[in-house]
């Protein structure tokens, strides 16, 4: 149905043969919209409901009520839990924030006729599978592991004694993070760093700047947008992660979009209280977004 | 068999082309409206197969034999497996609209789902092995006469521990929380958890604690979790931290034990608070349109055959009392020819919890924690 | 004398380019190595080799299966992405109303959702509804995904387009549809391409949202998911995992590759006429 009213509609939104331009927008917009409308944001409005006890799997009597907010704003559990990943979240991002700028740097800025086959490589392994990403660490990390057995094989370390905190571990939470998201923040930054005129650097070594005074002068300030993007662009995503964590992290590699599933799934379901985490979650991430939009334009990101 | 199989590959080749021709036709040009119907019609289809909810390690990924019997008598409806973490999972895959013919939850569950009406009696006279079911145990699956519940597998929670590495205090449930091997523990995700640190507690009714007790074991499990490595909901995952070192003392069940003897020097303890034992029942879903096929799979589960394979392969006991190991230690270890070794005074059989949507928030409060 | 880097300032960042460029690939390539390693276990020292993994998981209708659904899957929901970003990328650009800045942080707002908070969402919502869950209702949360990607590459391809050129056309008598057809289309066709595969790969890897509406089908992240939980076809899928990331690294090679040379000549054309 839905396929078949997609064809029909791009018919006819440009069958008007002499109408006035922005008479069609409407048309043009309306299917993207509706699509929206119906399937993001109605779905978001039932899990606000829900947090609300408007609406509720159980068949039982209920109706709006703040408790489960109430519950959770007084739960030390959930906000501390919260807060674990918040910095988790900080430390990953900004790790590889300082990871990328250089790379990007380079590119943009070394002169090198192959930037963009470099870009490629660098952006390359983020547009393939994520698990397949996560699956080559847990074959790497662990006791048995790549590494631990190339230890033992080559007589670093004995079998008794491997490196057992790798696997399981909020470091091997941050350490996959880290690893799938790299690429991808290099790219905001590298836009952001081209797009740099260079005849900028140019009257600052003139005005007898060194290269440093110039970076710290010019080229930071001037690339901050880009870091404040690429920043973002991980930081969001990763405050609900729930994949990773789950695979490598163990006990103490347990974050918020872990409980969110687990209240969803293999807790007995609560979806009440899911919904006030989820939209707590998503309120959190709204603020932000909202906060930092001017960085965050998109065009950045696919430009190039 | 295979030329079945070949048939449905071919088939489903074929609806591949269809629908890629219809993605393609339908969406960009504004295409053909039945080829659009006919991808639909795909992405929608229920594949009319047998759907089995069940654990891992019960489907196609290794319990084969225990259904050989079923898939010999309907080569046609193979069952398909949705496999469930627990049985909080199995619920939530319920309510969220997964639509399962049967599903396997544990004894202290029937009066739960019996309850809520998610699922019908079986009618026994369909299953011919029936009679051979251990009768205390058939009469744990029924639920105000009728029987909610086929029993199965059954066995225990109990510790799991590397005698090489580990030397208990006590022949103790607190093995589990025990300071000296911090970050080598594996607990299991799930409530019962709660159940666990209130036998340790020494509660007398740790599936009824009281506001104050079920606080106590929470604060326990709270203040012990930073030893704890894992908490583990699938058994492989738990196997292959076992087996790799990276846990040495595990909450687990009779398999477990079973799989990781083979290669480690492994003890399985029955603690002195008593292991927890439970029984795997069968429950077909209300409304399920294949209710005929259904019974004849948990018939072929019920043989004594299949029962005889889960005790030699997985060490867990079958109801079937005709099921008899081939093995002797096992036999003698999980007491299997003993029909009460589920209950008092051998160990405490798994019951309703009448508040589990509290013990399961207070599960995940410490979880979070 | 260059501005921006002494000389061995670029040197160094080029050792730290290599030294990262290697961090990423080499889990790949550790991958690569043991897909055909004897030992059904990933441990060193190697233990020979074998393509016996390789056999295996084209055997295993269970991952081809899983595989195929995914493609399909993908398939749709990236047509049916694209159909909509095309839709709006053209309204965003060509037409002006008051409300668009709203409008596109609308269109744009699923980039920035935690997906843990979609899946539940969509999961209450086909709930609601009374909706079983099966492949029709992980298409439609893939095309909500993928839409505001396929209009981050349009939008600035619809940009670079001389509006002239429709103009021309349209006023020389030709219908919208018309116009569309003979000249936005084919100038925005590498766009649109790029957008499909990008929509392709983003549906084709997801898991999160799938996770919640999936019905008892498998996708082949799914499969992925559960096979590194009960990691007992290991080699297989490791197997599988190779084949994967090479035909994507591939794809993505290919189709920036083929984008840039078309565009190129588009822009050439467009410059010369």
């Amino acid at each position: 149905m839905a396929i078949a009213d997609a064809g029909s509609s791009s018919q006819r939104a440009f069958r008007p043969r002499r109408l006035r331009l922005d008479l069609t927008t409407p048309t043009l917009l309306g299917l993207p919209l509706a699509w929206l409308g119906v399937f993001f944001l109605v779905p978001i409005a039932i899990v606000a409901a829900y947090s609300f006890d408007v609406y509720s799997l159980d068949p039982g009597p209920h109706g709006f009520t703040l408790t489960a907010w109430h519950d959770f704003l007084h739960s030390s559990v959930y906000l501390a839990l919260f807060w674990k990943s918040v910095k988790l979240s900080l430390t990953v991002s900004a790790i590889i924030v300082v990871l990328a700028y250089p790379l990007a740097y380079y590119l943009a800025l070394s002169g090198t006729k192959r930037k963009y086959i470099l870009l490629l490589l660098l952006i390359a392994p983020f547009l393939t599978s994520y698990l397949l990403r996560v699956l080559a660490w847990k074959v790497i990390l662990g006791n048995q592991g790549v590494v631990n057995t190339f230890l033992f094989w080559t007589g670093l370390r004995s079998p008794d004694h491997p490196l057992s905190q790798l696997l399981y571990s909020r470091f091997a939470v941050m350490l996959v993070l880290g690893y799938i998201w790299l690429p991808f923040v290099a790219l905001p930054i590298f836009v952001s760093l081209e797009s740099l005129d260079r005849r900028l650097l140019e009257a600052a070594s003139d005005l007898g700047a060194s290269r440093l005074q110039a970076f710290r002068r010019v080229t930071l300030p001037l690339s901050l947008p880009g870091v404040v993007a690429a920043f973002l662009f991980v930081f969001i995503p990763t405050l609900g992660e729930f994949v990773t964590p789950s695979l490598v992290g163990g006990t103490s590699g347990y974050l918020y979009g872990n409980q969110i599933v687990d209240l969803f799934g293999t807790g007995f379901p609560d979806w009440e209280t899911g919904s006030v985490l989820a939209i707590f979650l998503l309120g959190v991430v709204a603020v932000l977004t909202v906060v930092f939009a001017r960085f965050l334009q998109p065009r950045q990101v696919v430009a190039d | 068999m295979d030329k079945q199989e070949d048939m449905e590959r071919r088939l489903s080749r074929e609806q591949l082309l269809k629908v890629a021709a219809a993605a393609g036709g339908a969406s960009l040009l504004g295409g053909r409206v039945d080829a659009a119907h006919a991808a639909l019609d795909w992405l929608n289809a229920d594949s009319g197969r047998l759907q089995v909810l069940d654990w891992a390690g019960y489907g196609n990924d290794g319990g084969q034999a225990m259904f050989a019997q079923y898939v010999k008598a309907h080569p046609k409806n193979k069952p398909q497996f949705t496999y469930m973490g627990n049985e909080s999972d199995a619920l939530a895959k319920i309510h969220a609209g997964l639509k399962p013919d049967l599903f396997r939850p544990y004894v202290g569950w029937v009066k739960y789902f019996a309850k809520s009406g998610l699922v019908q009696p079986w009618d026994p006279k369909q299953i011919s092995n029936f009679k051979h079911l251990n009768p205390f145990m058939v009469k744990a699956g029924q639920y105000k006469g009728k029987q909610y519940g086929i029993p199965d597998d059954w066995g225990f929670d109990a510790i799991l521990y590397r005698s090489d590495k580990v030397h208990p205090k006590a022949r103790s449930w607190g093995l589990l929380f025990d300071e000296r091997y911090k970050g080598r523990i594996a607990w299991f995700d799930d409530l019962n958890m709660l159940t666990i640190a209130g036998l340790y507690l020494g509660f007398d009714k740790p599936w009824r604690q009281t506001d104050a007790q079920l606080k106590k074991s929470q604060k326990l499990l709270k203040s012990k979790k930073h030893l704890v490595r894992l908490i583990w909901s699938s058994e492989t995952n738990l196997w292959e931290a076992f087996g790799s070192g990276e846990v040495w003392i595990a909450y687990a069940w009779p398999n477990d034990w079973v799989q990781m003897k083979k290669k480690l020097k492994v003890v399985y303890m029955r603690p002195r608070e008593k292991p927890v034992a439970w029984v795997g029942m069968f429950m077909l879903l209300k409304g399920t349109k294949r209710p005929h096929l259904a019974h004849a799979y948990v018939n072929a589960w019920s043989a004594a055959r299949s029962g005889k394979w889960l005790e030699d392969n997985y060490g867990y006991g079958h109801a079937n009392t005709l099921a008899r190991p081939s093995s002797s230690d096992l036999l003698k270890a999980l007491r299997l020819t003993d029909p009460r070794a589920v209950t008092e005074p051998n160990a405490h059989l798994d019951r309703d919890i009448p508040r589990r949507a509290l013990y399961a928030r207070m599960w995940e409060e410490v979880k979070a924690s | 004398m260059d501005v921006a880097l002494s000389k061995n300032g670029a040197r160094l960042l080029r050792l730290f380019f290599i030294v990262v460029v290697a961090f990423l690939y080499a889990p790949i390539v550790i991958l690569l190595i043991f897909s055909f390693n004897k030992s059904a276990v990933p441990t060193f020292p190697l233990s020979g080799f074998t393509l016996h993994w390789y056999r295996a998981f084209l055997a295993n209708s269970e991952i081809r299966g899983a595989l195929e659904t995914s493609a399909i899957i993908a398939a749709l929901s990236s047509a049916g992405a694209v159909v909509l970003g095309v839709l709006a990328s053209i309204a965003l650009t060509r037409h002006r109303f008051r409300i668009k800045p709203a409008v596109s942080a609308l269109l744009l707002s699923p980039l920035v959702i935690p997906y843990v908070v979609f899946g539940i969402s969509l999961l209450l919502l086909f709930h609601t509804l009374g909706v079983p869950r099966s492949l029709l209702t992980v298409v439609i949360g893939h095309i909500v995904i993928s839409l505001p990607y396929t209009i981050l590459v349009l939008v600035p391809r619809l940009d670079q387009i001389d509006v002239s050129l429709e103009e021309a056309a349209f006023d020389l008598g030709a219908s919208r549809l018309r116009t569309f057809r003979s000249i936005t289309l084919p100038l925005i066709l590498p766009a649109v391409v790029s957008a499909f595969l990008i929509a392709f790969t983003t549906s084709f890897d997801e898991y999160a949202v799938a996770s919640f509406v999936v019905g008892t089908r498998v996708t082949f992240p799914i499969y992925l998911y559960s096979a590194l939980r009960f990691p007992s076809q290991l080699p297989q899928v490791i197997a599988v995992a190779v084949v994967v990331l090479v035909l994507s690294l591939a794809v993505v090679v290919a189709a920036e590759v083929g984008r840039r040379f078309v565009e190129r000549r588009f822009v050439a054309l467009e410059s010369s006429g």
